[in-house]
Formats: structure tokens, sequence, C-alpha cells
């Protein structure tokens, strides 16, 4: 059996069961389990969002790989970008681990959770997974980190902006490619969109099953995490979203204003 | 004993059936393996395996086989590989790419170079010791993970020479004489 049949239930949902970690780490499945600091930057809070976002790193070096293992019938062309993300994940989590361990953090200081995984694996064509994963999961953490990497900078943390500025340059190459080849996907088979509608569906039952939240940074892709952070729009445009696309994020995350003047830009 | 045109794109197509083979594998086993330090080695690894099968199957196109084209290795080296594709636990995991397969498919892809000329097949050359450095550098990666890794795995140096021996002890790989599937209009 591969990692992505195996089942979990959460508060009564099916996902798919845990990616292996080790036992130094302890595995949240609700977003109550996780440790929240009153001050979001603190040093330890800083630590904790280290750790958490190696984790999330993690979770996408995982699912990547995953998409390589159950979908061997792909396009070569697709499956070099899979590779390719793989690639890139592991060094997002190289780069944090370093950055948590010199901030005097360690594996498994915090729990972890792995919501991503969980739900991305749920799906059965390669066009969800990167709707989910990539097009939903990793978009929204673009828009995190444009407005992450300013808030560690003006806590006097360069190295730690700096490394959400690459990562950030790179999560931008997944969104793309996931959304380039979904349209290809979707255009050579139709059926993919009821698959592709059905997974955004399930993300967003999931979410609302589970309170609204996630055991991951997933959580702050939330539209009120959204209205607090800021949509990425410029980044999203070079992931190629659509005009249209971006102003209906925009609508979503309470933002019509500003949806109104992307619109006249 | 020189390799003639359509043998060198048997050949070529085998070890790109190998190296998507390897980035499987490798794929199958970072959710399942629990170390993370490993998790990323073969996630480094994973892009490497995949420029190589894509290099791989350019250069089949051009010797008039298809592009991409792949070949499954003859039944007594594919299952040598899928036992090998098998091993469940970390350590094992690591020797059996690190200290079995890439070795061995290091001294495969001399062979090749062994018995083709290099100035009238040196793209493939080129190809191959991009290949080879590239294994170089990955198994010097495995060592540092292994040295990171040194209190939690312990590594059993008789299975990873157990595994050598029954992989040296196949010597044809190759389909040969394919014949009709390196048409141009053979499905890649």
């Amino acid at each position: 059996m591969t990692a992505s049949a195996k089942r979990k239930t959460v508060q009564g949902v099916t996902l798919c069961a845990d990616p292996a970690r080790e036992d130094c780490f302890r595995v949240a499945q609700l977003d109550s389990e996780m440790q929240k600091f009153e001050n979001g930057m603190s040093e330890d809070a800083r630590r904790e969002k280290l750790h958490r976002h190696m984790n999330n790193e993690m979770g996408a070096l995982e699912i990547a790989a995953q998409c390589l293992a159950d979908f061997p019938e792909s396009p070569w062309e697709l499956r070099m970008q899979l590779a390719r993300q793989a690639f890139d994940e592991s060094r997002h989590v190289r780069a944090l681990h370093q950055r948590l361990r010199q901030l005097g953090g360690y594996k498994g200081e915090f729990p972890i959770g792995n919501f991503e995984w969980a739900v991305t694996n749920v799906c059965d064509t390669l066009a969800a997974r990167l709707a989910i994963q990539n097009r939903t999961f990793e978009a929204g953490q673009m828009d995190l980190l444009g407005a992450l990497r300013q808030i560690w900078r003006s806590v006097g943390d360069e190295r730690t902006a700096e490394v959400l500025e690459h990562i950030l340059a790179d999560e931008i190459n997944h969104v793309r490619f996931a959304n380039q080849w979904i349209r290809k996907l979707v255009q050579a088979d139709r059926r993919l969109l009821l698959k592709v509608a059905s997974a955004v569906r399930f993300l967003a039952d999931t979410n609302s099953v589970l309170a609204g939240e996630s055991a991951a940074d997933s959580a702050e892709t939330s539209s009120e995490q959204h209205k607090k952070l800021g949509i990425n729009v410029e980044d999203r445009r070079h992931a190629d979203f659509s005009d249209d696309e971006i102003n209906e994020i925009l609508r979503q995350a309470g933002m019509s204003s500003l949806a109104s003047a992307e619109a006249q830009a | 004993m020189g390799l003639i045109l359509r043998e060198k794109a048997e050949y070529l197509a085998t070890f790109r059936w190998l190296e998507v083979f390897l980035m499987e594998t490798l794929a199958r086993w970072v959710p399942t393996t629990p170390e993370m330090e490993v998790k990323v080695l073969m996630g480094r690894h994973i892009w490497d395996a995949a420029q190589h099968a894509d290099a791989l199957g350019k250069r089949t196109f051009e010797l008039r086989a298809p592009l991409h084209y792949t070949l499954t290795p003859l039944p007594g080296y594919l299952g040598t590989m899928k036992k090998l594709a098998s091993v469940e636990d970390t350590a094992g995991r690591i020797q059996a790419v690190y200290d079995v397969i890439l070795p061995s498919l290091l001294a495969r892809y001399q062979h090749y170079l062994q018995n083709s000329d290099s100035l009238l097949d040196e793209p493939s050359f080129r190809v191959i010791e991009g290949i080879l450095n590239d294994y170089a550098r990955m198994r010097k990666e495995s060592e540092e993970v292994r040295a990171e890794l040194r209190e939690t795995l312990v590594f059993d140096p008789e299975r990873a020479q157990r595994w050598s021996r029954q992989e040296n002890a196949i010597n044809d790989f190759v389909v040969r004489g394919t014949g009709s599937t390196l048409a141009r209009e053979a499905t890649a």
C-alpha cells in the first residue's frame, strides 16, 4: 500500500494518514494542539514559526514526491516540474532547519501538523492534487511570505527575511507550473474539471469541519489571514493567475474595493 | 566489442529506465522514511535522477530512436532492482542507493563509454560524464548525512556487500534487437 492510500479519521473526516516522522516530533491533528504565543514575534514564537514552516516544507516535498510515485503515466514535462519541486522543497527544509538552529531551536521543539498532506493525498487525480497543494496551499503561502519577510525585517532579522524571499521565488514557480498544467490537463480531459472542483469543495468542507482551522500554516491562508496580511497580487500574476482569478480571490478575502481597483488598473 | 548505433540507443534507453526507476524509488521513500535529513537527501536526488533521464531521453532521439525512448532491463536485472527498492529500513535504503545502485550504474555507464566512440558518440559521452559527476556529488552528500545521523542509524556493511555481489553477478541487462520499436513513430 502506498503512503497516499493509508487513511486516518479526524473529527469524523477521512484524511490521508500522516507521513513518517521521527520520534522527536509530536504530531498534532488539530490546530488547538499547536503551540501559540501571545507575542507573535517573541523569541519563542519566532522559533515556532520557523519550526512550523520547516515541517510544512517537508510536507510539500512529500506531496510532490508522492505525485511522482502515484502518477507514473503523467506527461514527462510535468514530472520534471514535480521533481524540481521536490528539490526546491528539500532546500527549503534545510534552510529553515539551519536558521532554526541558529536561533537556538531544534527538531521536535514544537508540535507539528500535516494538514496539507492529509487533505491533498485524498485526491485521486494529479490535477486535483495540483489544485489543492500548489494552486491553493502554496499560493496562500505566497501571500503569507509576501508579508512575513517584511515582518521579520521589522524585528531586525534580515537573514530569515532573506530565506523567506528565496522560498517565495521558488513557490511562484511551483504555483505557475500547476496553473499551467491544470489548464492543459483539463483541456485534454474535461472530466478532470469535476475532480478539481470536488477537491476544492472537499478542502473547504474539511476546513469547515475542523473549525476553519488546520494544524499547519494553511490555516493562515483563510480569508481572515488574507484580510490581515493581504493578497500578493504581483506574485500571483507571476504565477500565471488571470486577472479574473485574482479579482475573485480579492473578493473572497473581503477586499472588493481593491479588486475593483485592480480591475481598473 | 563496439556497440552499433541501434545498440547504443538500446543502452541509453535502458539507462533511462533505470534513472526513472531511481527517481520513483526515492519519491516513494520520501514520505515513508522518518528521518528529516534523509528525506531532504532523497528529495535533492529525485531531481538529479529526473535530469539524467531527461538528458538520456533526448539523446535517444538523436540516435534515431523515439524521444524519451525507454527500455525495461532484462528480467534478472529488473528483479534485482525491484528487490533493492523494497527495502524498508532507512539505513538499508541509504545503502541500497548509495552503496549499491549508484556504484553499479557507474560501472555500467563506464562499460558503455569503453564500447563507444568518444568522437562519433561524443554527445552521449557528455551526458554520461555529467551523470557520473552527479553521482560523485550524490554519494558525497549521502556520506555527510550518514555522519550527521551516525548516532541513530546503524549500517550493516555485509548486507550492502551481499547486494553488490548479486548485482555484479548479472552481466547482461539490456534488451537487444528491439528492431521495429526504434522507428520514429513508435510511442515514446
